[in-house]
């Protein structure tokens, strides 16, 4: 269970991020956040893996405060959470081996990755992951020569490696098309019901919201202006939704969902 | 933006002065009215323009007009050598009017800022610079024959890169001078096939200055090579040889095709030194042919070119060597999302950087020159002058290369639980290496280039030998150095491309 008590981050410049922000993600949840560019998603992902330190607040993470931890501990921490990202931050130029084995980097000795060593189970690990996801032929291609939702394959390849316990994925589909969208969420709903790992998402359009979260949050300049059980969402209107989301809000295409049979993704 | 902000300011604040005051002012002071019109920056640049027009025909005009006295035969003598001064008398004489005009312009406030004044600020300029610069395009094209010559020789030099090894085939005949009753010398005994000579008679008188000639000796060869030019030399008592001459001509013969020639010599004018007693002396008659035999060989050119232009690209390659061991940890100390931490890392920053922008605004052949001072001619200065162009160079290039790094693969590394220096490893470094690699050998391939000049101050390479023989007038050997010199910097273009490409 994850646990976000009284959230607060402001940055250096001044600018507030995040206020006062308390919510609890339940095991196997898959949770999306919603809200406009610069209303604190992102912020808030990384407070929980602690890429950027939170200025107030804790994080309770299994029985642990990842807000207090230092060093060693939170690096333990970090290997128990994958990340995925919006710009999939896959080091363009190195394989896509060598991308999804550095997600074994936090299990791995230091020296033997120096060189490049990685143990033979964790080879096979990352075998296992590529064909997960059917990427095993892009193997030793460089990440930048894959396709966008390649490289997003890539990246929960990555995540997959660490054998994550709760997944943050920072925008996934914002850089990709509707129907990779549709297929980047489906390996993720597949997570989440399949490996049981809890997922919190941030997202943009309403219908893949409402497609795939089981709880919603909606959150606007750093404060939740919206909590929704997967019922309400799913009855939600585009004027409620763009209520809460801003004018901004938009559908990704009317009538795909339904459809995904056609492109090879329903079940 | 500017454009759009000026005629309000204009219209919001008036000129000081009436028109005709503007104008009449900056016949005075050209600049003067416009300024009072509150046309400051264009008052400015016209008064700053006008001032330095008007230093540089004085100084044109004072050197053209050299050693005459008397301001009016300076002018004269100046627009008489030199007419393009004419010309530029009277642009700037329109330009003196021109510049109260605009200033009557711009204190009555017309709307817009007319360009044609400042058009002709250019035109006077260029043509100035054209003086100036001594610009000369029928020199350029009638005397393109003068250049065919050396030009010629430095395309194709390779006839100086090799040499034939040379036999001499010569025979020595002496001859007493003068007669006296002691018979003169034998002629010599010559083995069989030897060449030989033989004169008749052995003994004669000198040439006398301005008196009567010498003795008209007989000289009869034998055993030469046919067709090829014998020279006849003497050598006198003492040892020193030279050329026998005739009638203001070198002596030569070419023996016909059994190499026999025959050939009549006049005993040479010499000056007799006091000390000279005996009552005879014996000088040699000499007979020379020089041939070249046998396979081509490397010449001392070529093989001074070849041992240059190694010492050349080793230069290189040391330079870069050295700037690179050097450049990477002080680019780390210029590369700003590094040093951004704090105040104290953001003044390293700065200095480093400050250091980097003026080490290479320097020239590395001034470095070179400085170098000579503390190390001395020879390589080692000219690596001192390229490390140190090198260090500056890469260190900026190397410090841009770490700025623009993507934050997105690190925090990617790092949120996988990986220590620090597994996020170097897996999130920087393969980052950086591709732009590393190829700035380094982008720079050991200026570095290179640069060595083959850098010799031309001294600093070693092949440069030094180019520059030598320039000087020499040898176009043929620095035709060579040229080759070299092009040869070497193409392959390496070519190369350093080639694994730029693979790397990027």
């Amino acid at each position: 269970m994850l646990e976000v008590k009284n959230l607060t981050k402001i940055y250096d410049d001044g600018t507030v991020a995040l206020k006062n922000i308390s919510f609890t993600v339940e095991d196997g949840e898959f949770l999306i956040i919603i809200g406009l560019s610069g209303s604190g998603k992102s912020t808030l992902l990384r407070c929980v893996n602690r890429l950027i330190d939170p200025t107030e607040g804790d994080i309770i993470w299994d029985g642990v405060n990842l807000a207090k931890l230092e060093g060693e501990e939170l690096r333990k921490a970090r290997r128990q959470i994958g990340m995925i990202f919006q710009h999939f931050n896959l080091v363009r130029r190195s394989s896509v081996m060598t991308n999804v084995l550095s997600g074994r980097l936090g299990y791995s000795p230091t020296f033997q990755t120096m060189m490049h060593q990685f143990k033979k189970s964790d080879r096979e690990k990352a075998w296992q992951a590529l064909e997960r996801l059917g990427i095993e032929d892009q193997a030793f291609k460089r990440a930048d020569e894959l396709s966008g939702g390649q490289q997003q394959r890539v990246g929960i390849a990555r995540a997959l490696m660490q054998d994550p316990e709760l997944i943050l994925a920072d925008e996934p589909v914002a850089s990709l098309d509707p129907v990779l969208a549709h297929s980047i969420l489906t390996y993720l709903e597949r997570l989440n019901q399949e490996d049981e790992m809890t997922i919190v998402c941030s997202l943009h359009y309403l219908d893949l919201v409402q497609r795939y979260s089981t709880r919603v949050l909606g959150l606007r300049e750093g404060e939740i202006v919206y909590r929704g059980t997967r019922e309400e969402i799913r009855a939600m209107t585009d004027e409620e939704f763009q209520e809460i989301y801003g004018e901004q809000a938009q559908r990704v295409t009317g009538g795909l969902e339904g459809n995904l049979d056609e492109f090879g993704l329903g079940e | 933006m500017n454009h759009r902000k000026k005629p309000e300011q204009e219209e919001r604040k008036p000129s000081l002065v009436p028109p005709y005051l503007a104008g009449l002012l900056s016949l005075v002071v050209p600049g003067l009215g416009q300024f009072l019109a509150r046309t400051y920056r264009r008052g400015a640049i016209l008064l700053g323009s006008f001032i330095s027009l008007v230093g540089l025909m004085i100084w044109r005009i004072q050197l053209a007009g050299k050693r005459v006295e008397g301001a009016l035969e300076i002018i004269q003598k100046a627009y008489r050598l030199r007419p393009i001064l004419i010309v530029l008398t009277v642009l700037m004489v329109i330009f003196y009017l021109w510049i109260a005009y605009d200033a009557y312009l711009m204190a009555k406030r017309t709307k817009g800022t007319p360009l044609g004044l400042i058009f002709m600020v250019l035109i006077i300029f260029f043509i100035m610079g054209w003086q100036i610069g001594d610009i000369n395009p029928v020199a350029l094209v009638t005397d393109l024959d003068e250049a065919a010559g050396p030009l010629s020789e430095v395309l194709w030099p390779w006839e100086r890169a090799v040499t034939y090894p040379e036999e001499e085939i010569v025979a020595t005949m002496p001859i007493q001078v003068p007669c006296t009753e002691s018979a003169p010398p034998d002629v010599p005994d010559y083995g069989e096939g030897e060449p030989r000579l033989e004169a008749e008679p052995r003994c004669g008188q000198l040439s006398e200055q301005g008196g009567e000639t010498g003795t008209k000796i007989t000289l009869h060869g034998e055993n030469y090579l046919p067709g090829k030019t014998v020279n006849i030399l003497w050598e006198d008592p003492i040892g020193n040889e030279f050329r026998a001459r005739q009638g203001g001509e070198y002596v030569k013969v070419v023996p016909d095709e059994n190499g026999e020639f025959t050939i009549d010599i006049i005993l040479p004018y010499r000056l007799l030194p006091p000390s000279a007693t005996e009552p005879f002396y014996i000088w040699d008659l000499k007979a020379r042919q020089v041939t070249s035999l046998g396979a081509a060989q490397a010449s001392k050119e070529l093989k001074l070119a070849i041992e240059k232009i190694i010492e050349t690209i080793f230069i290189g390659m040391m330079a870069t060597f050295f700037g690179v061991i050097i450049a990477l940890p002080v680019s780390f100390l210029a590369a700003r999302n590094l040093m951004s931490a704090n105040k104290f890392t953001l003044i390293i920053y700065y200095i480093a950087r400050g250091i980097m922008n003026i080490v290479r605004s320097i020239e590395p052949l001034i470095w070179a020159v400085i170098a000579l001072i503390v190390v001395g001619l020879g390589p080692f200065a000219g690596i001192i002058a390229l490390t140190i162009h090198s260090i500056a160079a890469l260190g900026k290039l190397y410090s841009e290369a770490i700025e623009s790094i993507d934050p997105g693969p690190i925090e990617a590394v790092q949120a996988t639980g990986a220590n620090w220096a597994q996020t170097i490893m897996y999130g920087v470094v393969p980052q950086i290496i591709p732009p590393f690699v190829s700035f380094t050998i982008y720079r050991w391939d200026i570095n290179i280039r640069m060595s083959t000049i850098i010799g031309m101050v001294g600093g070693g390479g092949i440069g030094f030998l180019l520059i030598q023989w320039m000087r020499l007038l040898d176009y043929k050997a620095a035709g060579i150095a040229i080759w070299f010199i092009t040869i070497t910097v193409a392959i390496l273009d070519y190369v350093s491309a080639e694994i730029r490409e693979r790397f990027v």
